[in-house]
């Protein structure tokens, strides 16, 4: 087997595959983080933290610059979902299983800047973190170097399946990125809650922006 | 959806990591952090020296989180290693290499420092060196140093290959908190002595001595090419060598047959086995070779 050829070309293709659904999440003020196209009609999800208090420009990586809706924030699960006015984009696919300790893993954002990075690692741990009401949040630990700049970005499996959303950087060397459970948990939630409102034409609830 | 390599080689490392996951325990016997171990046998866990900070109240959790009472069933401060005993023979034994670590191959660094489940970081193996001396007193004949990150509460882990099986124990214990890993031949030997005896057995000659050039002349007498050897300063009154017949002046060059360039050399010589036991040493004396049955000490 041509092995150097064969294993060089299958990461480029995972790169090729993931790449299109990295975006940049930009603030009005300071600061950019990364974001994941969640569905083909606009739908953005990155990290709570990489939002400001105005809805942020999303940055495809066709360049174009979006000014993007906030549908909803959570700062428990350190997740936000914008929507912008695009359609045919490329979204991710999220693992349907949980990751395994060992198994291969790539990071997808901007670190320190450094547009359209990708590092790789591997499941260090499945573990809990515990938000402010003591609530216990699946995460997935990794040898990845995530630096700031990757938060919102995704952490994929080897099918190119997003297993995490990169949120933090943790004191020690390992990061630390949100379950794919949670992402999947958060989006349902928004949704049910948007189309339940376009029906009974509620006041928007006030974590419902 | 199509196994590409990367996706098998994924797969090879999460598998590698699962069974020798069942081999790698929790160790708890010190204050703060948990440390790792790894299952030498049923009712033995092999860990690091320096993470057991208390002989009494040790527990080991196993990989389903079963929670085992342990005693300390030997020790050895010089290679950081201490083997404990289970109460029970209920650890998933680890399955050891049969070839040992190459450098540039990848290996995972294991260990389960907390009840959540066993962790890991990916590395490949840097150097492979030796014979050290340890931070310890002691010396290490053999090494491996990988780029895998070793997080705290992995010492007494195992270093692991691509196919599962155990490449050498990791410890942040030898080299001043540098990881560094024991590898799997040395460390099964010495659990295997601590295991027979408790302790491991340091020979002991009795001199004092210093690495000389050998003359070109007198490596003639020798027969071989031999660069150094060890010079005699002092022997000390009653000791093994001066019993068996060393003196001051006589130049070390090989100890059972094996030839001594350095110091390094003959402490990794000195080791368990030929501790109370007779042994041919070679010497120059007046530019003539020599071999003394010197009866090795033993502490």
């Amino acid at each position: 087997m041509n092995f150097n050829g064969t294993f060089t070309q299958v990461i480029h293709e995972l790169v090729e595959q993931v790449m299109p659904s990295l975006v940049i999440v930009r603030g009005h003020r300071f600061g950019a983080g990364a974001g994941i196209v969640w569905d083909a009609n606009g739908l953005i999800l990155t990290n709570n933290h990489v939002v400001g208090k105005r809805a942020p420009i999303v940055v495809l990586q066709n360049d174009g610059e979006y000014e993007s809706r906030l549908l909803a924030r959570d700062p428990d699960v350190d997740l936000a979902l914008l929507s912008i006015e695009a359609t045919h984009l490329t979204p991710l696919r999220p693992a349907s299983v949980s990751p395994r300790v060992g198994e291969l893993v790539f990071a997808f954002g901007h670190p320190w800047g450094q547009r359209n990075t990708v590092t790789r690692g591997i499941v260090s741990a499945l573990a809990f973190a515990q938000n402010r009401h003591g609530d216990t949040l699946p995460i997935v630990r990794s040898d990845v170097p995530l630096a700031p700049g990757n938060s919102g970005g995704p952490l994929v499996n080897a099918y190119g399946q997003v297993v995490g959303i990169n949120a933090m950087i943790v004191g020690g060397d390992q990061s630390v990125s949100i379950a794919v459970s949670v992402a999947n948990d958060f989006v349902n939630k928004v949704l049910v809650k948007k189309e339940t409102e376009s029906h009974s034409r509620q006041h928007t609830p006030a974590d419902v922006i | 959806m199509s196994k590409t390599v990367l996706v098998e080689l994924s797969d090879a490392l999460a598998d590698a990591a699962e069974s020798a996951g069942k081999a790698t325990v929790l160790v708890n016997a010190r204050r703060r952090m948990p440390a790792s171990g790894v299952a030498y046998a049923a009712d033995l866990i092999l860990t690091a020296d320096h993470v057991i900070e208390r002989e009494e109240d040790i527990t080991v959790h196993l990989e389903h989180g079963t929670q085992v009472s342990a005693k300390v069933a030997g020790r050895d401060a010089g290679s950081d290693l201490a083997l404990l005993k289970l109460e029970s023979a209920a650890a998933h034994v680890a399955e050891v290499t049969k070839s040992p670590a190459r450098l540039g191959q990848i290996a995972l660094v294991l260990g389960r420092p907390s009840t959540n489940g066993i962790e890991a970081s990916l590395g490949t193996v840097s150097a492979i060196g030796g014979p050290i001396q340890t931070g310890r007193g002691g010396m290490l004949e053999k090494y491996i140093r990988t780029d895998g990150i070793s997080y705290p509460g992995f010492s007494g882990g195992p270093l692991v290959a691509a196919d599962g099986t155990v490449l050498g124990v990791n410890t942040s214990g030898l080299a001043n908190g540098a990881a560094l890993t024991i590898p799997a031949d040395v460390a099964w030997r010495i659990a295997e002595t601590l295991a027979k005896h408790g302790r491991v057995k340091h020979g002991y000659l009795g001199i004092r001595s210093q690495a000389v050039e050998i003359p070109g002349n007198t490596q003639k007498a020798l027969q071989r090419q031999q660069p150094s050897g060890l010079l005699v300063v002092s022997v000390e009154k009653d000791s093994p060598a001066s019993k068996g017949g060393l003196m001051v002046g006589d130049i070390l060059v090989s100890v059972s047959g094996v030839p001594v360039f350095h110091h390094d050399e003959l402490f990794t010589r000195l080791n368990d086995d030929v501790a109370g036991k007779s042994e041919p040493i070679e010497i120059l004396r007046g530019g003539q070779l020599q071999t003394l049955n010197v009866l090795i000490g033993e502490r």
